[in-house]
């Protein structure tokens, strides 16, 4: 063996090992820890225990925390450990690194929500709704700028809800996706984050009012459905009773009792002044009102305090001082006396997951702007299941199949190639494993195309050097010839479906974008594979002198 | 053939749009053994909700796809999901829903844009790449029989009323890589015969490279079909539509290949010759 066919050689061995270091902490095992409460008692461990059978699992406990050694410990199994209604006695849990993904900066493929279950929702910013209130268009910057702080409330609000590992971006200058694994019913997110949470305390106006609610009546407008309606029934109003440029018509929301959803009732006029905001509270807490009903009572800052005393000051005695949330007015009590010490409650027939989460978005601040979901897409964990097992049945078949086709066309140079695919294969998953890949359907779609895809390299190769055989030219110089002239079809043919891949990597969504990059590192891959491993496999066969025939 | 197809897709009605395009509320739900399609459908309609049934049992399960249409002024397609739910909790017991898609009409919009900005990319990338590794007049051919292949495809599509959905999308633009592969596998052996010095008309000389290549072409394909019918028959209902796609896109590419960008380029070449003497 010629010293440049040892490093060759070498260099194989390296790239192959490696890549099966790094794809080790995807197919290997992991280790779960799971933290119990102090208190937890020893039925609920042995009912955690069977989630995790000891012929999957290897469970070792010591005091409150379990060890769980096994196969497939992802981000899901996480999620449903750390579930509080079925196991709230876990104080905490998490997957233990693998020693390779310190060693290697190797990183566990995730799974995508469409295989492991999860929610995936979009919310779209109401910039047309602000820009028509605001009454000025808004940049693409600006926008930006906005969304990107609603992101960061949104994350927020959801660190607080305990989803392990949440991925939340901005798509566009207008939207927000987020991806919650293991969440299968997102109706109390959708909720969370359908609060936009400004509150505002306004005073109110008696006569204006009563004019509003007559007109109503007169204009025979019926209570609004939804948004659009609300805002094109309050400008009817407004200009049916003159409303004047400082005040404004707002509706008064109430609780159905049998829906238990809250419904616009009737208008109300307000200043457009606002006497207290979410701001000038410096703390909340769910509460009580003096009827004993739910409440959010907060106390508020320094400044607040000030702003609150004048609000209620003695000239306004009479007025009633409403509470607007989001744009609803929940409820608007008569001024009685004067508030100094800056503490109060907020009532207005508030459910408790409602004052739940007003407290919590007091807390934290409103929304910059409006979001609703405009797409939510969620899949249960079984059906995540049955997606993986089809991907890789498919892909054991295809593999079998191209395996049978080229051992018995090709022979012996067939076996070749086909070791060349799985080497392939290992060099892709490596690849991708490094990146920190998120695999999704379409991606094992990609992997299985991959694999005819690839070899067709391989085929290129043979047939030219099978061709130089038939005209005559001896094996070796057949095998070198094959391969020379093969490389600029293979660089070509190869590259023009890599475009089109980045391509979908760019403009692509999610699940696309995953199934683009699987594409393109797997012909990538396949490019090294066969241009150099199966070449060198040949160069060694090639300079064996007695070779007189090929096994081709 | 490109006219036949064609016709066919609008007699079936046009392309199916998936539910990512036009907006829409997609569920897989298991039912009782006992439930049938029709019921399922009946109950439905009954509601006043359009919808389109799918069985896609897997195992033993009893599930069914429900694709049901954004119901007036559901912005979010919150309401027609709820509708859908309340409507078969209604007249089934022990409903479950496996997934849910929702999407609201505003990204069916956003979806197309981008969708055709990737198909213009596309194109135009395909077309420069090829104009520098092979002249001029073998871009035009492989670009006709690239075309020819993405609008066929489609056009099958519509035939065979495939769902066109975000991975169908994929496909396509898959097909506008590989489709050119094959084409260049061609293109390639004919710029080497002639780099090598041939006293053949060029038009011989395009037949006897297709002939060489021909064993190529046919393996390749045979063998890129096996893993995508592999995923066709065992990849879940999620991908159908995508192989399928997929399947008439290898094989259209092959025929494109041989039938038309090769003589395409020939056309080219002596639609050329003849302008010149004009000019001159």
């Amino acid at each position: 063996m010629t010293q440049r066919n040892l490093l060759t050689l070498l260099i194989i061995a390296a790239v192959t090992v490696l890549s099966i270091m790094l794809v080790l902490p995807t197919v290997g095992m992991n280790e779960m820890v799971v933290v119990l409460n102090d208190d937890a008692n020893a039925n609920q461990i042995e009912q955690l225990k069977k989630r995790f059978p000891s012929s999957k699992y290897k469970v070792s406990v010591d005091e409150k925390t379990l060890y769980i050694e096994g196969l497939g410990l992802n981000n899901a199994v996480l999620n449903e450990v750390l579930k509080k209604d079925e196991y709230p006695f876990v104080k905490e849990a998490k997957i233990s690194a693998h020693w390779a993904e310190s060693a290697l900066l190797a990183k566990r493929i995730n799974l995508g929500l469409d295989l492991q279950g999860g929610s995936m929702l979009v919310l779209q910013a109401d910039y047309d709704r602000m820009e028509k209130k605001m009454g000025r268009k808004l940049n693409e910057k600006d926008k930006n700028d906005i969304t990107s702080q609603a992101l960061d409330l949104i994350r927020n609000r959801i660190d607080a809800f305990g989803v392990s590992e949440p991925q939340i971006r901005t798509r566009g200058a207008d939207q927000i996706e987020l991806q919650l694994p293991g969440v299968r019913d997102p109706k109390a997110i959708k909720d969370l984050l359908g609060m936009t949470g400004t509150v505002e305390y306004r005073l109110g106006d008696h006569e204006l009012t009563a004019k509003a609610k007559e007109a109503m009546t007169t204009l025979k407008i019926l209570p609004p459905t939804d948004m659009a309606q609300a805002d094109a029934a309050i400008v009817k109003i407004s200009e049916e009773i003159k409303c004047p440029a400082d005040k404004e018509v707002l509706f008064y929301y109430e609780r159905d009792k049998t829906t238990n959803k809250i419904y616009p009732s009737f208008p109300i006029v307000l200043e457009k002044a606002i006497a207290l905001a979410g701001s000038d509270i410096a703390s909340a807490a769910p509460g009580n009102d003096d009827y004993g009903r739910l409440a959010v009572s907060f106390t508020t800052t320094a400044e607040g305090a000030q702003k609150f005393a004048e609000a209620t000051a003695p000239k306004n005695k009479g007025r009633p001082l409403a509470i607007v949330i989001d744009n609803k007015v929940r409820s608007a009590p008569t001024i009685n006396g004067q508030i100094n010490a800056g503490k109060a409650v907020i009532e207005g027939s508030f459910s408790d997951d409602e004052v739940n989460i007003l407290v919590r978005i007091i807390k934290e601040g409103a929304l910059p702007v409006d979001l609703s979901i405009v797409e939510e897409r969620t899949v249960g964990p079984s059906l995540g299941q049955d997606s993986i097992n089809a991907g890789i049945k498919a892909g054991a078949v295809a593999l079998i199949a191209i395996s049978l086709f080229m051992i018995v066309y090709y022979k012996i140079s067939g076996l070749i190639a086909i070791v060349g695919l799985v080497l392939n294969a290992i060099y892709a998953l490596a690849m991708l494993s490094w990146l920190g890949f998120t695999l999704t359907l379409p991606g094992i779609a990609g992997f299985v195309l991959t694999l005819g895809v690839a070899i067709d390299a391989n085929v290129i190769i043979y047939e030219r050097i099978r061709e130089e055989i038939r005209n005559g030219r001896n094996v070796r110089t057949a095998i070198s010839m094959g391969f020379e002239h093969a490389f600029w079809t293979i660089f070509d043919s190869n590259l023009t479906t890599v475009l089109a891949a980045l391509i979908l990597t760019l403009v692509g969504t999610g699940a696309i974008k995953g199934y683009a990059v699987t594409l393109t590192i797997g012909i990538i891959a396949n490019m090294f594979v066969a241009l150099y491993v199966t070449k060198f496999v040949y160069e060694m066969i090639a300079s064996r002198r007695e070779i007189k025939k090929l096994s081709i | 053939m490109l006219i036949s197809f064609i016709s066919i897709a609008h007699m079936r009605g046009g392309i199916n749009w998936g539910i990512d395009f036009v907006g829409g509320v997609k569920v897989v739900a298991e039912f009782e053994k006992s439930v049938t399609i029709h019921e399922i459908r009946k109950t439905l309609d009954d509601s006043g909700i359009p919808n389109s049934v799918q069985q896609v049992t897997t195992g033993d399960k009893n599930e069914f796809s429900v694709t049901g249409k954004l119901l007036k002024k559901d912005t979010t397609g919150a309401k027609t999901f709820d509708a859908i739910k309340g409507s078969l909790d209604g007249k089934f017991k022990n409903v479950q829903i496996h997934s849910n898609e929702s999407v609201g009409p505003s990204i069916g919009n956003y979806i197309k844009n981008t969708a055709w900005k990737m198909i213009l990319l596309c194109i135009l990338m395909m077309t420069i790449y090829l104009a520098f590794r092979f002249e001029f007049r073998f871009s035009v051919g492989a670009m006709v029989a690239l075309v020819h292949d993405v609008i066929l495809s489609i056009a099958l599509a519509g035939a065979f009323q495939v769902e066109f959905d975000i991975p169908v999308l994929a496909a396509i633009l898959t097909i506008f890589g590989y489709s050119v592969n094959d084409t260049i596998v061609i293109f390639d052996r004919i710029r080497e015969r002639m780099a090598a010095g041939t006293t053949l008309p060029f038009g011989e000389l395009i037949n006897s490279s297709i002939n060489q290549t021909l064993s190529r072409t046919v393996i390749t394909v045979f063998c890129t079909l096996l893993s995508v019918i592999a995923l066709f028959f065992l990849g879940g209902e999620v991908l159908h539509g995508f192989s399928l796609v997929l399947i008439f896109g290898f094989i259209l590419g092959a025929y494109s290949s041989i039938f038309i960008a090769s003589p395409v380029v020939l056309w080219w070449e002596n639609f050329i010759k003849k302008e010149e003497p004009k000019k001159a």
